[in-house]
C-alpha cells in the first residue's frame, strides 16, 4: 500500500537556489526506505517538503492518496502522521529537561495531562531513557540525545516517521543502539525512512533504495538492484558496500558460487564455494554428480562444533576406483539459537537454561534486555547486529541465546528463518521460555 | 567542560525536595540576616547554611569554599575600608601615615563585622539555593507564581541554548587559540569580537532551525511544565523549624548586645 507519493516536485529556495529537481517517488507502508546520496544533494529539503515545511513550487505530494493542503488544520494532521528527526539533536531537544521534550508533541496535539504523562513514561522506557528523565538534555552523550529526539517523534505515534542522517556523529555502540530501535518501530508497523551517505548501512539495512545527486532522484530499486551497478553509483558519487565489494574480489578468484548478491555477513559466509577437492577410493557404481558419505572426521572446518560429517560430491569419475570429489562438510552438531523473552524474566530462570542447553554465546537485543542483563551480572558475548552474530557463531557450531522482549522476539525468529530459507541450511531455533498463558 | 554551578544542583541529592521549603528557607535567613542588628545572627544563619550546603547536599567542600572565596575576599576589602572610616569616637587603636591619623573606634568595627556577617549569610544562603535548586525547578515556581507562559517558555528555551552555546563559544574559544589567535592584546581583541559574531550569527540560525523543528511537532503555544507533588516530610520540617527557633531566639537575645 502506497503511503506516501510525491509527484514532479520541485522546489527553489526564496534566494533562487534550486533545490529539488523534479522528484517523483513512491513510499510504501511498513518498509525501510533509504535515501542515499552525497552532501548537498537535497535530501534534507525532500524531508521538509515531506512533512509541509517546505511548499513545492511545483507538482504535489500525496499523503495516503490525498495531495497535502497547506492549512493549519492539514498541516496539524500531516506532521502528526509524518514525524522527523533533525540530523542535529539540539535543534530539535529544546526543552529545559528529556521529560519535557518528550512531552512537547503530545502536549500540542491537546491530550491530557494524565494521557500525557502515560504516553511519555511508555515512551521512554522503550527507549531506554527512563532513568534519566529529570536531567537537562546537556549532561546527555550524542546517542542518548539521538534517541530522547526519537522518543519525541514516537510520543506523537505518526505512521511515518523521517529521520535526517540518523547515524550522524554516533559511536558504533550509539549508532547500534538507534539502528536496533528503528527496526523495533519498524517491526511494529512504521514505516521508517532515513538519509544517509553511508552505503554500507543503506545496502544492509533497507528495503528499497533511493539514489540523489543534483537535486535530483537518479535512480530507485532495491539494494541488490542499485548497489550492484557501478554506474548508479559512480552518477551519484558513491562508492560500492565494503559486503559486495569483497564478495566481488572473491568471485574474480572463483571462490563464490555465483548469482547471489550477499547483504549481510551471514549470506556471504553462506556464498562461500567449498574449496575442498580431493581424490578418494570410491565404489564402481558411485556416478558424477552423486553425494557420498566419507565418514566422519575430527576437523578444521568447524574446529567449535566438535565434529563434522563429510558429504562428498563426486565431480569426476577416474579410473581405477578413484574419483575427484569435493567435500561437502556441515558440522555434524550444529550450533542452536534460543530465545529468551525477557518480558517474563527471572535470573533463576535464565541461569537454569544457560546451564541446561550448555549455552555458549549469550547475546542482548534491545535496550531493556540489555540493561537487565547488565544488571544482573549476565556477561554478553554479542551486544550489536545480534542477529547475524548468533547465526554465524550457530553455524560454526555454538549454542546460542537471544536475550529480547515484546515484538522482537518474533522479528528476531523471521530473520532466522528467512536464512535458513535462502541458504537451506537447519538451524535449531526456539523460544526458550513461552508466554505460558497464550 | 567545568562543573558549573548548575550541574552542581541537577545532580544533588536535595534537587527532588519541596522547592517551597528551600525557597523559605533561603527567604528567612536573608532576611533575619539584615535585620538583624548583631553580627552573630548572620554568622549563625552562614554556620547552618554552609552546613547544610556540604553536608545534606554533598557540595565537595574545595568547590565550595572556592566560590565563596570570590565574594568573601570582596567583602573583606571593603570591611577594612569600612573599619578605618566608619564610626565616631574613641578609637581602639590608630597610627600615623604621613602625619594622617587612622585607626579603628569601636562603632566602626562593629559595622565592619556586621557587614561581614550579613554578606557571608547571605551568600551562604543563596549558594544554598543555587546548588540544590536547579533553573528547572525554579521553572514550575516561576510557573505558580503566575509569570505570563511566554515569558517563562522563553526563559525555559534560553536556559537549554545556554549550554548549547556555551559549548560552541568553547569550541571556537579553543579554536581561536590554537591558531595563535589571543597572543597578544590586539588579536585577543580581534578574536573576542570574531567569536561575539559568530555567536549571534549563530544563534540567529538556531532560533530559525528551532522554529521549524518546533512546527514539525505540531506546536500551538504550550510547553509543558513539571510540578511533581512533592510533600515535605516530617525530619526535613522539624529540621528547618528547629533551625528557625534558634535564628529567632539568637535574634532575640542579640537584639541589644553587641560585640565588643
Amino acid at each position: 500500500m502506497v503511503i506516501l507519493e510525491t509527484k514532479h516536485l520541485s522546489f527553489s529556495y526564496p534566494d533562487g537556489t534550486l533545490a529539488l529537481d523534479n522528484i517523483s517517488v513512491v513510499i510504501e507502508k511498513g518498509k525501510k526506505i533509504a535515501f542515499v546520496g552525497r552532501n548537498g544533494s537535497g535530501k534534507s529539503t525532500l524531508f521538509l517538503s515531506m512533512n509541509g515545511t517546505h511548499r513545492p513550487k511545483k507538482g504535489e505530494i500525496l499523503f495516503h492518496g490525498k495531495p497535502m493542503k497547506y492549512d493549519s488544520k492539514s498541516l496539524r494532521e500531516i506532521r502528526k502522521n509524518i514525524g522527523i528527526v533533525f540530523q542535529n539533536s539540539d535543534d530539535q531537544i529544546f526543552a529545559p529537561t528529556i521529560y519535557q521534550d518528550v512531552a512537547f508533541g503530545p502536549t500540542n496535539l491537546g491530550y491530557s495531562k494524565d494521557k500525557v504523562e502515560d504516553i511519555v513514561n511508555k515512551t521512554l522506557e522503550y527507549v531506554g531513557l527512563t532513568h534519566l528523565k529529570d536531567k537537562p538534555p546537556h549532561h546527555l552523550s550524542g546517542g542518548q540525545k539521538k534517541r530522547v529526539a526519537i522518543a519525541g517523534i514516537v510520543a506523537m505515534d505518526p505512521e511515518v516517521i523521517i529521520l535526517d542522517e540518523p547515524l550522524a556523529n554516533l559511536d558504533p555502540v550509539g549508532a547500534d543502539e538507534v539502528m536496533d530501535l528503528l527496526n523495533e518501530l519498524n517491526y511494529f508497523g512504521k514505516t521508517i525512512i532515513i538519509s544517509t551517505h553511508d552505503v554500507n548501512l543503506a545496502y544492509g539495512w533497507a528495503d528499497y533504495v533511493f539514489l540523489m545527486n543534483e537535486h535530483k532522484v537518479i535512480s530507485e530499486g532495491t539494494p541488490e538492484a542499485i548497489f550492484m551497478h557501478d554506474d548508479n553509483l559512480k552518477a551519484a558519487y558513491l562508492r560500492r558496500p565494503v559486503t559486495l565489494e569483497i564478495y566481488e574480489e572473491i568471485k574474480r578468484r572463483g571462490l563464490v558460487k555465483p548469482q547471489c548478491c550477499p547483504r549481510d555477513i551471514p549470506d556471504l559466509v553462506h556464498s562461500l564455494r567449498s574449496q575442498q577437492l580431493l581424490w578418494a577410493k570410491v565404489p564402481s557404481e558411485v556416478k558424477e554428480g552423486d553425494y557420498i558419505n566419507l565418514g566422519i572426521l575430527y576437523g578444521d572446518y568447524a574446529p567449535e562444533s566438535g565434529y563434522e560429517a563429510a558429504n562428498c560430491k563426486v565431480l569426476h569419475v577416474h579410473e581405477d576406483g578413484l574419483a575427484i570429489v569435493e567435500m561437502d562438510r556441515k558440522p555434524y552438531r550444529a550450533g542452536s539459537i534460543g530465545i529468551y523473552d525477557t518480558e517474563y524474566y527471572s535470573k533463576d530462570e535464565l541461569l537454569d537454561i544457560i546451564d541446561r542447553d550448555e549455552i555458549e554465546c549469550i547475546g542482548a537485543m534491545g535496550k531493556r534486555s540489555k540493561i537487565l542483563a547488565e544488571g544482573d551480572e549476565i556477561y554478553l558475548h554479542i551486544t550489536a547486529g545480534v542477529v547475524d552474530r548468533s547465526i554465524l557463531n550457530s553455524l560454526a557450531g555454538q549454542r546460542c541465546l537471544i536475550l529480547t522482549n515484546g515484538g522482537m522476539v518474533g522479528h528476531a525468529l523471521e530473520r532466522i528463518k528467512d536464512y535458513m530459507q535462502k541458504s537451506g541450511i537447519n538451524i535449531p531455533v526456539t523460544v526458550v521460555n513461552p508466554n505460558q498463558e497464550s | 567542560m567545568a562543573h558549573i554551578l548548575d550541574d552542581y544542583a541537577v545532580l544533588s541529592p536535595l534537587r527532588y525536595k519541596n522547592n517551597w521549603l528551600k525557597i523559605a528557607i533561603v527567604t528567612f535567613g536573608l532576611l533575619a540576616g539584615v535585620s538583624s542588628n548583631s553580627p552573630l545572627v548572620p554568622f549563625l544563619i552562614a554556620i547552618c547554611m554552609s552546613f547544610a550546603t556540604l553536608y545534606f547536599a554533598k557540595v565537595p567542600a574545595s568547590f565550595y569554599f572556592r566560590i565563596l572565596a570570590a565574594p568573601a575576599g570582596f567583602v573583606i576589602v571593603s570591611v577594612v575600608i569600612i573599619a578605618f572610616f566608619f564610626g565616631e569616637g574613641a578609637k581602639l587603636f590608630s597610627f600615623d601615615v604621613f602625619g594622617l591619623t587612622l585607626g579603628v573606634s569601636k562603632a566602626g568595627l562593629d559595622m565592619a563585622l556586621l557587614v561581614f556577617a550579613r554578606t557571608l549569610g547571605g551568600m551562604s544562603c543563596l549558594f544554598f539555593l543555587s546548588l540544590t535548586t536547579p533553573m528547572i525547578e525554579l521553572f514550575s515556581v516561576l510557573k505558580a507564581t503566575k509569570l505570563p507562559d511566554s515569558f517563562l517558555e522563553i526563559a525555559m528555551m534560553m536556559y537549554r541554548y545556554i549550554f548549547v552555546f556555551l559549548d560552541v563559544a568553547v569550541g571556537v574559544k579553543y579554536a581561536q587559540s590554537v591558531r595563535l589567535g589571543y597572543k597578544d592584546f590586539k588579536t585577543s581583541f580581534r578574536s573576542m569580537v570574531m567569536l561575539g559574531t559568530n555567536l549571534f550569527i549563530r544563534s540567529w540560525e538556531q532560533g530559525e532551525k528551532i522554529y521549524v523543528s518546533m512546527n514539525a511537532r505540531c506546536y500551538d503555544g504550550k510547553l509543558i511544565l513539571l510540578d511533581d507533588k512533592r510533600p515535605v516530610e516530617m525530619p526535613e520540617l522539624m529540621l528547618t523549624l528547629a533551625y528557625f527557633a534558634l535564628v529567632v531566639l539568637t535574634f532575640y537575645f542579640t537584639r541589644t548586645v553587641s560585640v565588643l
